[in-house]
């Protein structure tokens, strides 16, 4: 014991014999504390990196009481902040320290790290029916392998005000299909009022979520996406900046909310749902308390059709997902506990968490009982859907062009021409600044053409 | 070792030499030798120059440098407007104390703060447009952080109005350490306030002034990530409107996975910030004299 110690001590008016007594209780507490915490010495310890409850509330919720009920290993999960989900266990990976579960997103947000030897392809842990029932998407797929499990959906749906749409008198029913029908209903609300189109572009997701329902238009395979970014195919034909020119005309013709540019993407949605915006794009984990504060006056619908591609017009659904590190010293545990997530006893208490649908085909969907959400279910999620072209995108572009030529459309003046230039330069840059990838996406691109 | 010896207090030093050269000398080596590398996680190959020379042919790049060159002409207006505070607060006018804490109220608060508060008042719909609306001053209603052609002035306001509050405190401070005998004499002498200010006051100022505008220059090349950041929706926005080197920086790094691309960046601004650095400290010396 120190001085200092000792001092303490005595000021705080115990006798030494007393404070040797608490100090040998306080050591014995925590030694058996340790003991009783630690699970026993058979059981491996897993480390399990995730995300997403900044998303889907509930989450964590769930994910603690899957844990408590897996009995094959000790899981310690780490939620992690949006900011760091990828860079930090690229990090970790590349130090031989990776966690052996790891939240992935979609597409290029996991397939980099697939590339890099950092991920271990679950086709070849983990039971192929169950995985195939995960409905991981298209863009898990990479060399024949499949690197990601599906974990919860994302379906993409465009709102649109059911009561503006009365007060425009259009049948709101029957939502545009059409450019024209979606120019013709702007006009009606316009007409009536009401500010017509967008939401909030801030932020620039919104910018983002326009590509992913536009882009798609004239696009006959996902794996044209990622052939506008290796230089097969070029933004500047028009049929690959059309979607930027459609933009422009909405500003140009007023149809654009005044504020939004301003506005961030949230806050631009909730204008649609508070009755001060007729049509703006959403996602779908939102609908089941939208259509609860609105009364079901929120519909759902598909980005009305200009291009002439063969995905225009199919609803959009992105995929959460999990995956295994290559690192991990417990690969077939941890897949074990993937399985186990797709238990159909699982999958009912992820909906009883998060109010929310899971990505595996074994859900029970007959609990939904909201008509919106079912609807949203039915047409999306098990329709003809495509998965977010988006998620296609390396880093570079993403930032420097989907971002800013959408918001450039809508702040700045900038034309479609101007933007399909713009996006021309940038996926230019991307192959000058990234050599070594384009070879990686050439061969993405030829797998996800050929389905 | 005897106690008068030289190397003596070199010796008392050595531990944290060495610390701070293990902790700032090594990653700074690490630095350098990421911008020579294509970095795919913690490493990569050799490639000598090239991401300088790819940085370096980016528009992108020279439009982030463009935006730090213009952030440049807040440092002026600063000078004046803190002087001409510190000037007033050192007439102890009635209610100075007061007026000085409020004055420097910007500066203790953290700057995403205040960048989220301002960001919401200067909302196309918030309350400063309706402010302007309703005293009919429609032509002032501006789309202050949502238009290319604003955004970046908005944060330049930001700017100065936090920033000033330091110089206002450095000039103060200089005020109340000056002879006061030289300006009564000049008060007996009828000189007016601002004849005092100008042939007095802040003639012996200079050193502090000079101190206060590198400083500043410093900051507005390598400390106003936070400004944009949140100003600019987190990606130096609207478009690229408000995109700085270190939103560059940090974009490279962790969005875009181009670490040695950060790097090479991060060790231009390292130099660039060295020279005026050496500009500091070169002013410090010669106010010591």
């Amino acid at each position: 014991m120190t001085t200092q110690a000792r001092r303490t001590a005595d000021a705080a008016g115990l006798g030494r014999r007393r404070f040797l007594q608490a100090g040998a209780g306080f050591g014995a507490l925590t030694l058996t504390g340790g003991l009783v915490g630690r699970a026993p010495a058979q059981t491996p310890a897993l480390d399990m990196w995730w995300w997403g409850e900044q998303e889907l509330p509930g989450l964590q919720a769930y994910l603690d009481k899957a844990i408590a009920a897996f009995d094959l290993a000790q899981i310690t999960p780490m939620l992690q902040d949006t900011a760091v989900v990828i860079s930090q266990f690229q990090t970790a990976a590349a130090a031989n320290d990776p966690p052996d579960i790891q939240y992935l997103w979609n597409g290029i947000y996991h397939m980099e790290s697939v590339w890099l030897g950092y991920l271990a392809p679950l086709s070849d842990v983990m039971d192929p029916g169950i995985l195939a029932a995960s409905n991981h998407g298209p863009l898990s797929r990479f060399d024949g392998k499949v690197w990601r499990m599906g974990w919860y959906p994302l379906p993409m749906p465009w709102y649109f005000n059911k009561d503006l749409f009365d007060r425009a008198g259009l049948n709101a029913d029957a939502p545009p299909a059409t450019w024209d029908d979606l120019l013709a209903a702007c006009e009606a609300l316009k007409t009536a009022g009401i500010e017509p189109f967008g939401g909030g572009v801030q932020d620039g997701y919104w910018a983002e979520w326009y590509l992913t329902h536009a882009l798609s238009q004239n696009l006959d395979t996902v794996g044209d996406a990622v052939n506008l970014f290796i230089g097969d195919l070029d933004f500047r034909e028009p049929r690959y900046h059309q979607h930027w020119v459609k933009l422009a005309e909405l500003r140009d013709a007023g149809f654009l909310n005044k504020d939004m540019a301003s506005l961030e993407l949230y806050p631009g949605i909730d204008l649609c749902v508070n009755g001060q915006l007729g049509i703006c794009s959403s996602i779908g984990t939102r609908l089941p308390a939208d259509a609860t504060s609105t009364n079901g006056r929120i519909g759902c619908m598909t980005l009305p059709v200009f291009g002439v591609g063969a995905l225009a017009g199919r609803p959009v659904v992105d995929m959460q997902g999990l995956g295994i590190s290559a690192g991990s010293g417990a690969p077939d545990i941890a897949a074990r506990f993937l399985e186990f997530l797709n238990a159909p006893a699982q999958l009912a208490s992820f909906w009883e968490a998060t109010g929310w649908i899971p990505a595996a085909s074994g859900f029970d969907d007959s609990v939904i009982s909201d008509p919106s959400v079912k609807d949203l279910w039915t047409r999306w999620g098990k329709g003809n859907n495509i998965t977010n072209i988006t998620n296609l995108m390396p880093g570079q572009f993403y930032e420097q062009a989907a971002i800013p030529t959408g918001q450039n459309i809508i702040t700045a003046g900038m034309s479609g021409e101007e933007a399909g230039e713009l996006a021309a330069r940038v996926a230019q840059e991307w192959r000058d600044f990234n050599p070594d990838l384009v070879e990686n996406y050439r061969t993405w691109a030829a797998e996800l053409s050929a389905g | 070792m005897r106690r008068n010896s030289p190397l003596l207090p070199y010796l008392f030093v050595l531990p944290l030499a060495g610390l701070l050269s293990f902790v700032f000398g090594l990653s700074l080596v690490r630095l350098v030798e990421f911008s020579f590398k294509q970095v795919r996680g913690v490493d990569g190959p050799w490639i000598g120059l090239r991401n300088y020379e790819l940085v370096l042919g980016q528009p992108l790049f020279w439009e982030a440098v463009r935006h730090n060159i213009q952030l440049f002409l807040v440092i002026p207006v600063m000078v004046v407007i803190a002087l001409a505070l510190a000037l007033l607060l050192y007439e102890r006018l009635p209610g100075w104390r007061i007026h000085r804490t409020i004055l420097f109220l910007p500066y203790v608060l953290a700057i995403p703060i205040i960048a989220v508060v301002m960001k919401q008042m200067f909302q196309f719909s918030g309350p400063v447009n309706a402010v302007l609306s309703a005293l009919s001053l429609d032509f002032l209603v501006l789309d202050w952080i949502g238009s290319a052609d604003v955004a970046l002035w908005t944060v330049m306001a930001l700017i100065l109005w936090r920033e000033t509050a330091l110089g206002v405190i450095l000039f103060l401070s200089r005020l109340m350490a000056l002879d006061e005998t030289l300006i009564e004499a000049a008060r007996l002498d009828g000189a007016r306030w601002r004849h005092r200010a100008w042939y007095i006051l802040i003639p012996q100022m200079r050193g502090v002034i000079e101190f206060f505008v590198v400083i500043s220059a410093i900051t507005m090349l390598s400390a106003v990530f936070a400004y944009v950041y949140v100003i600019g929706g987190g990606r130096g926005g609207p478009g690229t409107a408000t995109m700085v080197i270190e939103l560059y920086i940090f974009n490279a790094l962790i969005r875009t996975s181009l670490p040695g691309v950060a790097a090479a960046v991060s060790v231009m601004l390292f130099l660039v910030s060295l020279i005026l650095i050496r500009a500091l400290f070169a002013l410090r010396r010669r106010e010591e004299e």
